[in-house]
């Protein structure tokens, strides 16, 4: 393993930006690898915090998912939900956690846009769920933002 | 000739040609393989020249090349506006006011032309002032469900929320630019906006389109009170009026802001999905892709969550 990942990355990154920036032959070179510097920048912070980040989202989109399966009165995509949320990650690899991600997240959208329709014909559980999910979007995007100086 | 830096849809040369005596600057923009934003080249072409001819600023267009057989690839050809900055960070502080009413004041001109007169019929897909906002929806919708390489929530939910309140008709239809904001325009050490550039995403539609994309939040991201880092935006508004002869419906406005923010999105979406696809490796593509994407969604979140603080909607009348 590579010690301290994320920190290594922030160094190659420097090293592009103080040392190989100022020597490229044009200008053209020097925002390409102005764009790389704050890539790897990027980079090293995903290094870092990307299991906690998608098992953090999982965790928080179980009982939102619970909970709209068990209002919306839709059998399949109640089921789809169930089966969904019964299923481990094939490992704790960032792209099983990325696969399971990409599984909830598309239940999520199909989940919110039947919420919405509820909200709209007057459901008072269907405005809670609707604020619920929102503030998880709110929270996870804020999770998932980037530090970047441009 | 030196390649230009920044430019995410088309590759782009600056030239010094030489024929007798005479010696002029251009500039060749070329389709690249792959691009932040797949348009035709026809379209983008007379629309700068259509905007060239009406006395706005546009470079002047020379020469517009489809066959294959010279570059491999499509290519225009226009005259170098020299001695200019497109860079928002290297706009004098003290010219900002004046540079920020001078560009909403020409896109309310550009808004003000008579599209019938501008000989774009056949050029640009067909539209009306009740079907225009939609259509555009349509194609970023459609841009977004193909691209995105993860489910993305957000966007799902402003496209719900866009079909769910559409805009009234538009009051006219217009030669929208599709990218008039802040980096898009040069401008004179004395701080004089002397050309628009980059007109790849022109098309016919709603006037209000252009002023709320160059009004979006990511275009201010480091200075939220001033829109496109040049003007308050209750300015920019009064400035646009006065050239469009128009009026802003702040109803009407508030769904372009919110399709702003999600065309910017699918934009986004569609360059990290280029990116990830090895259609290119140009790292300004995953620029966009990783970090736009993540600021444009905190955007729309703030548009929309009904918990949210709006921190980014700003009073325009």
């Amino acid at each position: 393993m590579i010690p301290r990942g994320a920190e290594a990355i922030q160094r190659l990154a420097r090293r592009i930006g103080t040392d190989l920036i100022p020597k490229a032959a044009d200008a053209y070179t020097a925002a390409d690898l102005g764009f790389m510097t704050a890539l790897l920048g990027m980079v090293a912070q995903d290094f870092d915090r990307a299991a906690d980040v998608l098992t953090t989202q999982h965790e928080a989109l179980v009982p939102i998912l619970r909970d709209a399966a068990e209002r919306l009165g839709d059998p399949d995509l109640a089921a789809r939900i169930a089966a969904a949320l019964d299923q481990p990650p094939a490992s704790l690899r960032i792209s099983d956690l990325t696969a399971r991600a990409d599984a909830t997240l598309r239940l999520l959208i199909e989940a919110h846009a039947a919420v919405e329709v509820a909200a709209d014909a007057g459901a008072d559980w269907a405005t809670g769920l609707n604020a619920r999910i929102w503030r998880f979007l709110e929270i996870q995007t804020a999770a998932e933002a980037y530090q970047a100086a441009i | 000739m030196a390649h230009i830096p920044g430019g995410a849809s088309r590759e782009t040369w600056r030239l010094t040609a030489s024929v007798g005596d005479e010696t002029r600057g251009m500039v060749v923009r070329i389709d690249p393989e792959t691009s932040l934003i797949d348009t035709d080249r026809r379209i983008e072409y007379r629309a700068m020249e259509a905007a060239w001819r009406a006395g706005l600023p546009a470079p002047e267009p020379l020469f517009l090349e489809e066959d294959l057989q010279w570059l491999g690839r499509p290519f225009s050809l226009s005259a170098e506006v020299g001695g200019c900055q497109s860079s928002a960070e290297l706009i004098p502080s003290e010219r900002r006011e004046a540079l920020g009413r001078e560009k909403w004041t020409l896109m309310g001109k550009l808004a003000a032309l008579d599209v019938a007169t501008l000989g774009l019929d056949g050029v640009m897909p067909p539209t009306t002032p009740e079907t225009c906002a939609l259509q555009q929806l349509d194609y970023w919708a459609g841009v977004i469900v193909e691209d995105e390489l993860h489910p993305n929530p957000v966007a799902h939910a402003a496209i719900r929320w866009l079909r769910r309140h559409p805009p009234p008709p538009a009051q006219k239809l217009c030669l929208v630019h599709g990218d008039y904001r802040t980096g898009n325009f040069l401008y004179s050490p004395e701080g004089e906006l002397k050309a628009i550039l980059d007109w790849e995403m022109a098309h016919l539609g709603d006037p209000l389109e252009d002023l709320a994309w160059s009004m979006d939040p990511l275009w201010c991201w480091t200075e939220p009170q001033l829109a496109g880092r040049l003007l308050p935006h209750k300015a920019a508004v009064q400035a646009w009026e006065a050239g469009s002869g128009l009026t802003v419906d702040p109803a009407a406005f508030r769904w372009w802001q919110v399709f702003a923010a999600l065309k910017g999105l699918g934009i986004w979406i569609s360059s990290s999905e280029d990116f990830h696809s090895g259609q290119t490796q140009a790292p300004i593509l995953a620029i966009a892709g990783w970090l736009m994407t993540d600021r444009q969604q905190r955007i729309l979140i703030d548009y929309l969550s009904p918990s949210s603080p709006r921190r980014f909607v700003r009073d325009v009348k």
